[in-house]
């Protein structure tokens, strides 16, 4: 019984501690940890639909930047106290993500990938062309001149902070309830689960919607923190490029690999902070060699030797991690 | 010198051995015959001669060459044709393009297209179908066409009867005489025993991925087939 | 009528734009992989044929057959090194790796070529115009047109017409079956790849002579030839020349209308052959 619970007792710890952060940390190193936390949320969420879902989306900055621009409409236009916002992000996003699955989900496997990111570019020429949203020369968050600004910091770190923290303990109870194994049954072989009664349709759209929405609101406390939010950076494509980055290091389709991807992507961004035209092609080939260099497909390794992985986070990983064993050919007539 | 030598064979499915040494062999212009219950490790044989399964132990000689580990598409070159289990034809090309498919493997002999043609007189008609569109029988004769337009010498035959009307299957065991005449051998899998033992000189048993018996057609009764079949 | 001209010059375009997608098709057609890294590969040879036009003054259309040499090795050794290792590995590899390497190869030549836009230098070409019927049609445009179209012909033609080609389209069907018959497949995939990046060169030389370019204009370029795949249907190797006229007129028609649209409008039109026609024009299997 403790032993189950385990995991989510320290990601409440770790919850508590960033709670009293602000009080310790200068604002400078409270907005990188937001941003820390907030890329980690969207990292959490991407992978539950790769790693779980077996669903690649190569454009989920769709989702980041319509949550962006939705809090900043909300917000700008609407009045709406800009820490709501976040919630508007979540349920627009979301909405959208709905309403464009049943689209994607006619494409298979590579086809949807690139699905995504045609979306994604619609929805990028779209806000461009927009003059609601003040098209290419951005917006800039004019709820803030209403606001005290001593606190915005530290209120906007708690936003990250309970978004990491909650998504990462959502992740965690998702894989123990029936969405998850349903998920990592479909991912493993479809038709399989498809025959044991799960519903393939409902579960990835289940995920694609939740990891869209999640997505939305913290693109949406993202630009908030920033700011300031343009069509360019709100769906620049190397979202995608970090995303993928971070789950392929720290192990696609693992709890704790999220973790260790995001701590590596930001370690390596503030090292090479004045070469990142190089720090992308570093993660380019990152995306490569692992893709090489993984035995039977990619699933529940990362760059890291699984016993570190356990010693981090103690091995909570799904139990169907051997998403890509190879099934024994003509087993049944040699 | 026998045309192809099995000696020692152990072939594995990962973890699981499919075929514990094996060794057999086929002369020049003789029927041998494979029969044994499924997951005996009749088409695991195959599939290891031809080059498709790696070998962990044991060679296999073809023409006096040690082709142990070859490629599947060298194997192929070399002279060993296959007629897989279920015939795979390729559903994109016509009859004949799927005979033409034999020439990839660049060997000169009897066999060419209007060879094929008067050996199975069926198939001139439909050569510009599509091969699956044919009957379970004549899609049968298009497989072994494709090997024969191979020019090979040793022809590999897994499961010829399987899904077949009986007359149509003797039809095409018909043809194993003129087949042979052209100075092929052929080692066949076969589910029908009396077939397999009517057509071949020397008929083996398999069980559990061993031989259990081995012995011309005419001398092997039933009693001891039976329990080299079934075991126990 | 004033849109004829407009409608005549997307059909002029759209030979382009199915050129830009035959060797998507192609390779995702024979082998199932989508290369990521396809926008790159056109954004590649632009600069290619910008350099050695550069270099050594000669017309951009005379460079093309090298450049489709070129590209064709690069095929090669892409496939057979890198691509044919993630064989059997399920669609997730092949993809993380084009993408890693779309990526990679974006940024170096943005690092290397910096953020400059550049247009390929065909002379006076773009400037003479035929006049057909009262209307005037550029005389680039039709190059375009007759080049990529003797190219559908051309692809067509080797692989339902000879024998190269019917053991390229065996091999799709059935790549282990077809060793039997002694094809290295792993050889042929690499040929295949060859023939893909060589269309796929011809077709970027070509764009960069008719619009400009710069390293990152990938990522608009791989997700125009994907439509022009989606809409033109898998299964047919007229598909994408089909949809790229659609693609073409819609794109310019669309163009026409609203300036600042960008590829909105063949985008949408993307959408839609999703929801209401999933095999695309052309198309015998789904996407």
């Amino acid at each position: 019984m403790m032993r189950k619970f385990a995991f989510p007792a320290v990601v409440l710890l770790a919850g508590v501690l960033l709670a009293v952060a602000p009080l310790f940390l200068d604002s400078g190193t409270l907005r990188l940890g937001a941003e820390i936390l907030l890329v980690f949320a969207m990292a959490q969420m991407w992978n539950l639909l790769a790693g779980y879902a077996g669903l690649l989306s190569l454009g989920h900055a769709a989702f980041i930047g319509i949550g962006g621009y939705a809090l900043y409409a909300a917000a700008n236009n609407f009045n709406v106290p800009i820490y709501g916002g976040i919630v508007i992000a979540f349920l627009v996003a979301g909405g959208i993500a709905a309403i464009v699955a049943p689209l994607l989900f006619r494409l298979n496997d590579a086809y949807f990938a690139i699905g995504t990111w045609v979306f994604a570019e619609i929805v990028h020429v779209l806000v461009t062309k927009s003059d609601w949203l003040n098209g290419p020369s951005g917006l800039p968050l004019l709820a803030i001149r209403s606001m005290n600004m001593a606190e915005f910091p530290s209120i906007t770190f708690w936003c990250a902070a309970a978004l990491g923290v909650g998504t990462m303990l959502a992740a965690w109870g998702i894989m123990r309830s029936r969405l998850g194994l349903a998920l990592v049954a479909v991912r493993d072989n479809p038709v399989a689960a498809a025959s044991a009664g799960v519903d393939v349709w409902r579960s990835r759209f289940i995920a694609f919607v939740l990891s869209g929405a999640v997505c939305g609101a913290a693109g949406g406390a993202y630009f908030m923190s920033a700011l300031f939010i343009d069509p360019n950076a709100a769906f620049d494509v190397n979202w995608t490029v970090i995303l993928l980055f971070i789950v392929i290091v720290g192990g696609i389709g693992t709890l704790s690999g999220p973790v260790i991807g995001t701590a590596i992507y930001f370690a390596l961004r503030e090292m090479l902070l004045d070469q990142q035209g190089w720090f992308l092609v570093l993660m380019g080939g990152v995306a490569v060699l692992t893709a090489l260099l993984a035995p039977r497909g990619i699933a529940g390794r990362g760059l890291l030797p699984a016993s570190w992985q356990r010693r981090l986070l103690g091995a909570f990983r799904p139990a169907a991690a051997g998403a890509g064993r190879s099934v024994a050919p003509d087993a049944g007539n040699p | 010198m026998p045309l192809l030598e099995v000696d020692g064979l152990n072939a594995f499915y990962g973890d699981l051995q499919a075929l514990h040494e094996i060794s057999f062999t086929v002369d020049e212009g003789e029927v041998i015959a494979i029969i044994g219950a499924n997951g005996a490790g009749k088409t695991t044989l195959m599939r290891s001669i031809a080059g498709l399964i790696r070998s962990r132990a044991g060679r296999v000689m073809f023409g006096g060459a040690d082709i142990t580990g070859l490629r599947a598409d060298r194997v192929a070159r070399l002279g060993i044709a296959s007629v897989p289990e279920g015939r795979c034809l390729y559903p994109s090309l016509t009859v004949e393009e799927n005979l033409a498919m034999g020439t990839a493997a660049r060997r000169d002999g009897p066999w060419t297209l209007p060879a094929v043609y008067d050996l199975f007189p069926i198939l001139r008609e439909f050569r510009r179908r599509p091969a699956t569109a044919l009957s379970g029988g004549q899609q049968q004769m298009v497989a072994i066409g494709r090997a024969l337009m191979g020019n090979p010498r040793l022809l590999l035959c897994d499961e010829l009867s399987l899904g077949l009307a009986p007359k149509i299957v003797g039809e095409i065991y018909a043809c194993f005489d003129r087949i042979r005449q052209s100075g092929l051998a052929i080692l066949l899998v076969e589910q029908d025993v009396t077939r397999a033992l009517q057509v071949a000189s020397t008929v083996h048993c398999f069980l559990k991925g061993r031989i259990s018996l081995s012995g011309a057609g005419s001398t092997l009764g039933i009693d001891a087939i039976s329990h080299a079949y079934f075991g126990g | 009528m004033d849109w004829v001209p407009t409608i005549i010059n997307g059909l002029l375009i759209g030979g382009l734009y199915g050129l830009l997608g035959l060797g998507l098709a192609l390779v995702f057609g024979i082998m199932r992989i989508a290369n990521l890294a396809h926008g790159e590969v056109i954004v590649m040879s632009a600069f290619l044929g910008l350099f050695l036009n550069q270099w050594l003054g000669i017309n951009p259309l005379l460079l093309l057959p090298v450049i489709a040499l070129v590209f064709f090795g690069i095929g090669y050794a892409l496939q057979v090194g890198l691509l044919n290792r993630l064989l059997g590995k399920g669609p997730l590899p092949p993809l993380l790796v084009t993408f890693g390497l779309s990526t990679m190869l974006r940024n170096l030549m943005g690092q290397g070529f910096g953020a400059d836009i550049h247009r390929i230098d065909s002379g006076s070409l773009p400037f003479i115009s035929l006049h057909v019927a009262g209307f005037s049609i550029g005389v680039l445009p039709l190059i375009t047109l007759a080049i990529s179209t003797a190219c559908f012909v051309a692809l067509a033609l080797v692989i339902g017409r000879t024998g190269f080609g019917r053991i390229v389209r065996a091999t799709a069907d059935d790549f282990h079956v077809v060793q039997m018959q002694g094809v290295n497949y792993r050889h042929i995939y690499g040929l295949v790849m060859g023939l893909a990046l060589a269309l796929t060169a011809v077709a970027g030389v070509l764009l960069g002579m008719r619009s400009t370019f710069t390293p990152y204009s990938g990522v608009e370029h791989l997700l125009l030839a994907f439509e022009v795949v989606v809409i033109g249907g898998l299964g047919s190797l007229w598909g994408p020349l089909i949809a790229g006229f659609a693609i073409g007129v819609v794109h310019l028609v669309g163009l026409r209308l609203d300036p600042s649209s960008g590829l909105l409008y063949p985008d949408l039109l993307f959408f839609l052959v999703l929801l209401i026609r999933p095999q695309g024009l052309a198309g015998l299997r789904r996407a």
